[in-house]
């Protein structure tokens, strides 16, 4: 048991989502040939799910745009049939709004497709240590989604000042070894503060879901 | 019709509705007037039954075109001009209840307001023209019920004219209104499928592109050339498909005027969705920010990647221009300025502090350029 667990910890489980063929095994690929064991490979949503459910993978890497079905569906369902799985979106198009739905339904990081495989690599080790992935891009997103909220009632999650700081700089393409700089702040607390910004975001998303569903009577919840 | 133009007229709201329901009020309520005056002058009816029979049978005919009106059916029939013959000979049953010579004199009659009501409902369903005719033939029936033609008929028919008119053309412009709004979302409509159709093709581009400037770039010479140019493609067609339609009112989304600046050096970073602000606003903050990015293209080294980023304060917009580049010395920010050169950095100041803006200048050897452009959204 011990040795297995030993294993375990050193090779990082890959599940690749994806609908193109092409891509979808040039990832997988890729990661092995990096190092990564690839449990499997799925086209679809539903697929993914189920694969996700029963291999129980340490990351997915997820497209957003599966034929007629979607990434963020997938992305939702795999948090709730395998909470320890992390999901890394890689995506083509960048749509702002997949993302953000994207990441408020649990998935801990983005990447374009566009990105170099050391990008890739290097976003996968990190997902796989419980480490958000985030682009500038990414954070823009969740700063102004903060603001809508903030906008839109006062009853939402806010930033704190030192997470907004640090927030602000990602958005503006500063590593976070830079901002640990900018700022006098060790690494591990900038990756601790994005992390809660994007945590406050999921947790705020999982409660109004639930919210909703109790109001609209589809809930087998007693609660 | 094409398939991506459907009808989607249940979803417009009919801006008529409120008139019809007017018209309807009204009728109700002209005819509880033409009850309680009934019984205030009762001793003027020398004929009581013939008078509550006709009262009642008004009261009917109100009952009918008050759900005729209620309906779609009903407003998109004839009803109108039914009950414009209908209620003119209720006019004539006047001759029923009085003496013709009496209502020659000043004898009430049963009729009086709610013989109106078809005027309202013809200038409602035909515009101008069926409020005159309402009018027209009301007005007439009226002065040949009385026989003459006094101040008082002039004065009523007048209003009548008037009225019906003037509710003709409310109803013409309102449903002139309604179907504008009709066609602007049976536009919409098209535009949103023609968008999803576009995206899932764009998708599927640019993940070819994205193999290619992988795979390119892995087997280097020729191919990673080719493996540039799929990059710049991909940058200009994400560019494309995230730039929404950028003006509303007068007004420019500054988070779409940006973008269009992107390509593989230059990322712009920004809120989702709109982000409108007064024209010459964005123009200026367009150009500074343009500005600061050829400083960079010219001075930060060829390797130099920027950011722009945009981020909405609420009462503010602020811009960071960030390159990763060998900064200005500090000597030659100053030389350029005590030249009389005016230099990149007077312009973007002056282009801000005319919006009512500040501008924070971050540089370093070595440490790259930061800009920092705060903008208030709407002029002190």
């Amino acid at each position: 048991m011990g040795a297995d667990r030993a294993e375990d910890s050193t090779v990082t489980r890959v599940l690749v989502v994806d609908d193109h063929p092409m891509w979808r095994d040039s990832v997988a690929r890729d990661l092995a040939a990096r190092g990564y064991e690839v449990v499997g490979t799925a086209a679809d949503a539903p697929s993914a799910v189920r694969i996700a459910a029963a291999v129980r993978p340490d990351v997915v890497v997820m497209d957003l745009h599966l034929g007629s079905t979607s990434g963020v569906d997938a992305t939702r369902d795999i948090v709730s049939a395998a909470p320890d799985t992390r999901i890394l979106v890689l995506s083509a198009s960048g749509e702002q709004d997949d993302v953000l739905d994207a990441v408020k339904n649990g998935a801990s990081g983005y990447l374009v497709k566009s990105a170099s495989l050391d990008d890739l690599d290097d976003a996968v080790r990190r997902t796989a240590d419980g480490d958000a992935v985030f682009s500038a891009g990414l954070a823009g997103l969740l700063l102004g989604e903060y603001r809508r909220m903030h906008d839109a009632s006062d009853a939402g999650p806010t930033l704190t000042e030192r997470e907004t700081d640090v927030l602000r700089l990602v958005s503006r393409g500063l590593s976070a070894r830079q901002i640990a700089t900018r700022l006098t702040l060790s690494h591990r607390t900038v990756e601790n503060h994005v992390q809660n910004t994007l945590r406050k975001l999921q947790l705020h998303n999982r409660v109004e879901l639930t919210r909703y569903a109790i109001e609209h009577g589809i809930t087998d919840d007693p609660a | 019709m094409s398939p991506v133009t459907a009808p989607v007229t249940d979803d417009a709201p009919d801006f008529l509705l409120p008139l019809w329901r007017a018209v309807v009020v009204f009728r109700l309520f002209a005819w509880l007037v033409a009850a309680a005056s009934f019984i205030r002058e009762w001793d003027r009816y020398p004929n009581h039954t013939t008078a509550i029979v006709l009262l009642v049978l008004m009261g009917g005919w109100t009952a009918v075109v008050t759900v005729a009106y209620g309906t779609d059916a009903g407003r998109r029939s004839r009803m109108a001009g039914y009950d414009l013959v209908v209620t003119v000979t209720f006019i004539a049953a006047n001759l029923l209840t009085q003496p013709a010579a009496e209502l020659i004199g000043s004898a009430p009659i049963l009729t009086s307001l709610w013989a109106t009501g078809p005027i309202f409902a013809l200038a409602v369903e035909r515009g101008r023209d069926g409020g005159l005719i309402g009018a027209t033939i009301v007005g007439a029936s009226l002065i040949a019920l009385r026989q003459r033609l006094g101040d008082q008929e002039i004065f009523n028919t007048t209003l009548f004219f008037v009225a019906g008119v003037t509710l003709g053309y409310a109803a013409t412009t309102t449903r002139r209104a309604t179907a504008v709004l009709r066609e602007a979302l049976a536009a919409e409509g098209a535009t949103a499928e023609r968008e999803r159709l576009s995206r899932s093709i764009h998708d599927g581009v640019l993940q070819v592109l994205a193999i290619v400037r992988r795979r390119g770039t892995e087997i280097g010479g020729e191919a990673a050339e080719l493996a540039g140019l799929a990059a710049e493609q991909e940058i200009a067609l994400r560019t494309l498909m995230t730039s929404r339609p950028s003006s509303a009112g007068g007004r420019v989304d500054l988070a779409a005027t940006l973008r269009l600046r992107a390509t593989s050096r230059v990322e712009i970073i920004t809120p989702a969705g709109h982000l409108l602000l007064a024209r010459r606003v964005v123009e200026e903050v367009a150009a500074a920010v343009g500005e600061a990015l050829s400083n960079v293209a010219q001075h930060a080294g060829e390797d130099a990647r920027a950011w722009v980023t945009v981020e909405d304060l609420g009462d503010q917009v602020m811009i960071s221009v960030r390159d990763d580049g060998t900064g200005i010395p500090k000597d030659r920010l100053d030389l350029a300025k005590n030249t009389g050169h005016l230099g990149v950095e007077q312009s973007i100041r002056g282009r801000i502090i005319d919006l009512g803006g500040t501008v924070a200048l971050h540089t370093a050897p070595e440490q790259g350029t930061e800009w920092e452009l705060t903008v208030p959204k709407t002029r002190p």
